[in-house]
């Protein structure tokens, strides 16, 4: 029985790693364009995936994701022309992060909307005080962004996607993942039992924003002219929660399928029926809540039992 | 002096008289129905694009309008709930699970709403002139429309304040408000308060969207800025309250009014930093429970 | 929300799953190539939806539509190299108003759908944006909706690209200080919306006004997204100026008048732009336009050509659907666009952009060429406009005036 549970993990790793390598050699014989379509897909999973890495097992609604992605955005574009693109990256991940901990610290009190409600009200601050600033003080409203081509965008993006998976990975089957479960669960319970509510909040708090923020350095280079309502649009947030749910947030692939056919979808709606795009956006959404209330997830357990049910029958 | 505070005031006022009833509606969805309802602005847009297309093609006066996108925005509101967020109630399978599937809902009811309004009217701005006079008033000016509007919306906040606390119906959605499973077993059918709730939110919304319309220009992509708008409202003032909505609105109007005197590029940022303050120290809104 | 454990099992399947899904987007199906020539395909990127849709549905939309029917109609463009007219065919895609989708469909236009010619985003930061990726294709783009001063400066390392709109210093705010000044105007105020259209149109209007002698008395700017602006309306009349400018978008301006009228604030000029130029802005205040200044590029009263324009985009229409400042703009850069193929005799973007950046075309303008990537100033018909009896008449430069400037404008209409 063991073994066999040793064996799939095994084989599920293999497949993992296949599917990782599959990516990593997609510029080499996909079109250019695969790669920059690629290249907003895997933007949207790390958006989403790093939301849900908080978010899920907490039950803490963020709407902070567009903060932390303006956070890199601006970053790559203030300090791109004189450090190298790996330390703005860096850089981007770093001040998201400290960034993070100081609302983490912030709204240890805040619980269901209210949490909600001050991640958003926070990301419309920053978005129009950065406005006032750089008018009053720059006299611009927008900067450049310096220019990386769309290969290397594509690779700094996976490679921040398999961070964010290794990370995941690591911290669901510790026990800090497992106290994290326990806060989703009853928050008095778990500070009862000894978990150290406050400070595991922050931490996955701002372990979540260096992914959006290392997101938002890199893809700042490919959109060559921001403002402050490009960085901090909170579509961003909503898009991150939007494709969480999507998919289901009851398992951890959940996120990530829900990022990718959300994602895709967008694409084949706004270039197919430009004209009805949220018409049939709108229909895809409901109908799927509708029937799906657990996501796509949902979906793809019912196809498994399905199958297995097949299997049985044959057996 | 005196009087530079006065109009500082009253503009502050006038606005917030408006920001309430933008968020009266969306308060009752959320604070009763539970459904954080980002189509609000929609129904809004709606109505500020019918009273537009009444008036300029068959001269229907805004106050009419009112009269018709109240109910028709109600009729609608009423049939998504039957139809879309009672299924919903019925297979989340936590409260919580519902709120996050009613937003995406409400998103997707966001997505449908606008694209059928750029179809019919398309994205071009619409405005049109009624009761644009100044009129006198306490030594300074004001114009008409904004001194009717208020007076409307503090009316029709007023009387959907007594509707609530003094009617059967209204008791029924209070009761179901607080507590739903003790309202359902004390004989109130909460499928139905529901639905009433939704309607009655989205009919505030419609009779907002007229109002907006005397004043300001409307156009197909103009609703999510006023659910923003009433979110911030709905958070200053406390969940589910109409006065909550009322005190929220006037905040947020006189805090916009006093910094645009002072500093207009900063208006919104104090909005903001007043949101977020105020949530920190007390989470629950002003009136809130 | 409760959320099950996750197991690794669970997870290594999530990226497996993932995986799959993603490999299948990857191998989405491709564009076939196409047969040879039998028509020119052109690309866009515009905002069909999100808050710039206002702006992009009622500006270039119904000018190249129009021109892609006329066009059409007649059979197409004719093309040397393949010894025939081409019809054109348009790609449209919805970048939802967002620049990071906008650039994004912008290379699939050039390098998935490898369309023949790209035509222009819409709003001064997207086509930032745009610009550099175009030019780095090699790929003409004539803009629309946007141009600023900030861009003249880039123009010289992207060759591609052409500015097909005025804007503040070419050459609307000089020719407005100097009408305001020859009738005696000395004060101004000046509103602005905080965005890069409001900073430079109140950046060269302070340059402009002092240098003609008009006094500047207060300036303030306005958020995008700030509703009431009677705070400033109040300070504006406060300061008496004889001119009151509103940089902004209709979005204020509209506001910005009905306030105006409700104040009854009634400075000797009211400029406002991009806002008062739309036929809409007539829809909603009517006879109380009169007088109200806003930017133009041409009137139909000036010429037969540009009375057929008008004719073309807006018989049997409403008067909402009116603009006389970028309209004409637009149609010259697109009638720019087919005359340099023509010229041209094939669809080579390099031969096609040196012959726009260098020769001379016959449009709704008159004689029109571009200078150092910009439409030249010499060819713009009309820099301000104004609204007298209905009618929204060019009054400078006074070369093309089809109206006499009035100042002051009569007070705003009672009740």
């Amino acid at each position: 029985m063991n073994t066999r549970k040793n064996l799939r993990q095994i084989w599920l790793l293999g497949l993992t790693l296949i599917f990782l390598a599959l990516l990593a050699t997609l510029p080499l014989y996909a079109p250019t364009y695969t790669i920059i379509l690629m290249t907003s897909i895997l933007m949207y999973i790390v958006l989403t995936m790093s939301w849900a890495l908080f978010s899920a097992p907490t039950g803490y609604i963020s709407l902070a994701p567009a903060a932390f992605f303006g956070i890199g955005i601006y970053t790559s574009a203030i300090l791109g022309t004189r450090l190298p693109l790996p330390a703005v990256i860096l850089a981007g991940s770093l001040i998201s992060f400290c960034l993070a901990l100081l609302i983490g610290a912030l709204t240890l009190r805040l619980r269901g909307i209210y949490f909600a409600m001050f991640t958003f009200g926070l990301v419309e601050l920053i978005k129009n005080f950065w406005l006032w600033y750089e008018i009053q003080f720059t006299g611009t409203r927008g900067r450049f962004v310096i220019f990386v081509d769309n290969t290397t965008i594509y690779y700094v993006m996976l490679i921040i996607l398999a961070l964010l998976l290794l990370v995941t990975y690591l911290i669901r089957r510790s026990r800090f993942g497992l106290a994290l479960r326990g806060i989703g669960e009853c928050e008095e319970a778990a500070a009862h039992i000894g978990v150290h509510v406050n400070a595991l909040k922050t931490a996955t708090f701002a372990i979540s924003a260096i992914f959006m923020g290392a997101a938002g350095a890199i893809m700042a280079t490919r959109w060559t002219y921001v403002d402050p309502y490009v960085a901090f649009n909170p579509l961003y947030s909503f898009m991150s929660v939007l494709m969480a749910i999507f998919g289901g947030i009851g398992q951890p692939y959940g996120p990530i399928l829900g990022a990718a056919i959300f994602a895709y979808l967008e694409e084949i709606l706004i270039t197919r029926f430009p004209y009805y795009y949220m018409l049939i956006f709108g229909i895809v959404l409901i109908v799927t809540v509708l029937y799906l209330p657990e996501g796509l997830i949902g979906l793809v357990a019912n196809i498994r039992k399905r199958v297995a049910g097949g299997q049985d029958a044959l057996a | 002096m005196t009087i530079k505070i006065i109009e500082v005031l009253i503009t502050g006022l006038l606005m917030g008289g408006l920001y309430a009833l933008v968020a009266v509606g969306l308060s009752l969805q959320y604070g009763v129905a539970r459904i954080l309802n980002i189509s609000h602005g929609e129904f809004i847009m709606l109505g500020g694009l019918t009273t537009w297309a009444l008036y300029t093609a068959l001269g229907v006066n805004p106050l009419l309008s009112l009269a018709i996108c109240g109910p028709v925005a109600f009729i609608l509101g009423f049939v998504i709930h039957r139809t879309l967020f009672k299924r919903l109630l019925a297979s989340s399978a936590s409260p919580a699970i519902f709120e996050s599937n009613s937003m995406l809902a409400a998103f997707g009811l966001m997505f449908i709403l606008q694209n059928i309004a750029l179809l019919i009217w398309g994205p071009e701005i619409r405005g049109y002139s009624y009761l644009v006079i100044p009129v006198h008033f306490l030594g300074t000016l004001f114009g008409a429309n904004r001194l009717l509007t208020f007076g409307l919306a503090l009316v029709i906040g007023l009387g959907f304040y007594l509707f609530l606390s003094l009617t059967r119906t209204g008791k029924a959605i209070r009761a179901a408000a607080q507590d739903p499973p003790t309202a359902g077993l004390m004989g109130v059918n909460i499928n139905n308060v529901l639905a009433l709730c939704f309607g009655l939110g989205a009919a505030m919304a419609g009779i907002a969207g007229v109002l907006i319309s005397m004043c300001y220009p409307v156009h197909g992509v103009m609703g999510l800025e006023y659910t923003i708008i009433a979110i911030i409202v709905v958070v200053l003032g406390g969940l589910g309250s109409i006065p909550g909505s009322f005190i929220g609105g006037f905040i947020l109007g006189l805090i916009g009014s006093v910094v645009t005197f002072f500093e207009p590029g900063l208006a919104l940022v104090a909005y903001y930093v007043i949101f977020i303050l105020l949530l920190l120290v007390r989470p629950t809104g002003i009136l809130g429970r | 929300m409760a959320t099950k454990g996750w197991t690794r099992r669970e997870f290594l399947r999530g990226v497996a799953v993932a995986g799959a899904g993603l490999a299948l987007s990857a191998c989405a199906p491709k564009v076939t190539p196409k047969p040879a020539k039998d028509k020119i395909v052109v690309g866009m990127s515009r905002p069909l939806s999100g808050p710039q849709a206002i702006v992009g549905d009622s500006a270039f939309r119904p000018v190249y539509e129009t021109f892609v029917k006329e066009v059409n109609d007649a059979g197409g463009v004719y093309v040397e190299e393949y010894g025939k007219k081409l019809p054109i065919e348009l790609i449209v895609y919805d970048d939802k108003t967002d620049v990071g989708t906008m650039t994004r469909l912008t290379e699939k236009l050039i390098v998935e759908d490898k369309v023949d010619f790209l035509w222009p985003a819409c709003g001064t930061s997207f086509i930032f944006a745009q610009a550099p990726i175009a030019n780095k294709y090699g790929y003409v783009l004539i803009t629309a909706e946007g141009g600023a001063t900030t861009i003249k400066d880039m123009l010289p390392s992207l060759p591609y690209v052409f500015v097909t709109l005025s804007f503040s210093d070419w050459y609307q705010l000089p020719v407005l200080a100097e009408l305001l000044s020859k009738k005696g105007a000395k004060t101004a105020y000046i509103a602005y919306i905080a965005d890069l259209h409001g900073i430079e149109y109140s950046g060269v209007a302070g340059i402009e006004f002092p240098k003609v002698g008009i006094e500047i008395l207060g300036v303030k700017s306005i958020p995008p997204d700030m509703k009431d602006l009677s705070p400033i309306i109040r300070d504006a009349k406060a300061a008496n100026p004889d001119v009151f400018c509103c940089f902004a978008y209709p979005d204020q301006i509209m506001p910005a008048t009905a306030l105006s009228i409700e104040l009854d604030f009634n400075p000797k000029a009211w400029v406002g732009g991009p806002g008062v130029n739309f036929g809409f802005y007539y829809t909603a205040f009517g006879p109380a336009t009169e007088g109200v200044i806003g930017f133009t590029s041409y009137s139909p009263k000036q010429s037969d050509a540009a009375r057929a324009l008008a004719e073309k985009l807006y018989a049997g229409k409403p008067i909402d659907v009116q603009d006389y400042w970028g309209h004409p703009l637009y149609w010259a850069g697109l009638e720019i666009w087919k005359q340099a193929i023509e010229k041209a005799g094939t669809l080579d973007q390099k031969k096609i952009r040196d012959i726009i950046a260098t020769e001379r075309f016959q449009t709704v303008l008159g004689d029109t060429w571009f200078e150092n990537g910009l439409l030249s100033k010499d060819c713009h018909t009309g820099e301000i406009g104004q609204w007298i009896n209905g009618v929204y008449e060019v009054v400078g430069p006074e070369k093309w005036a089809t109206a006499e400037f009035v100042y002051p404008k009569p007070p705003w209409p009672k009740g």
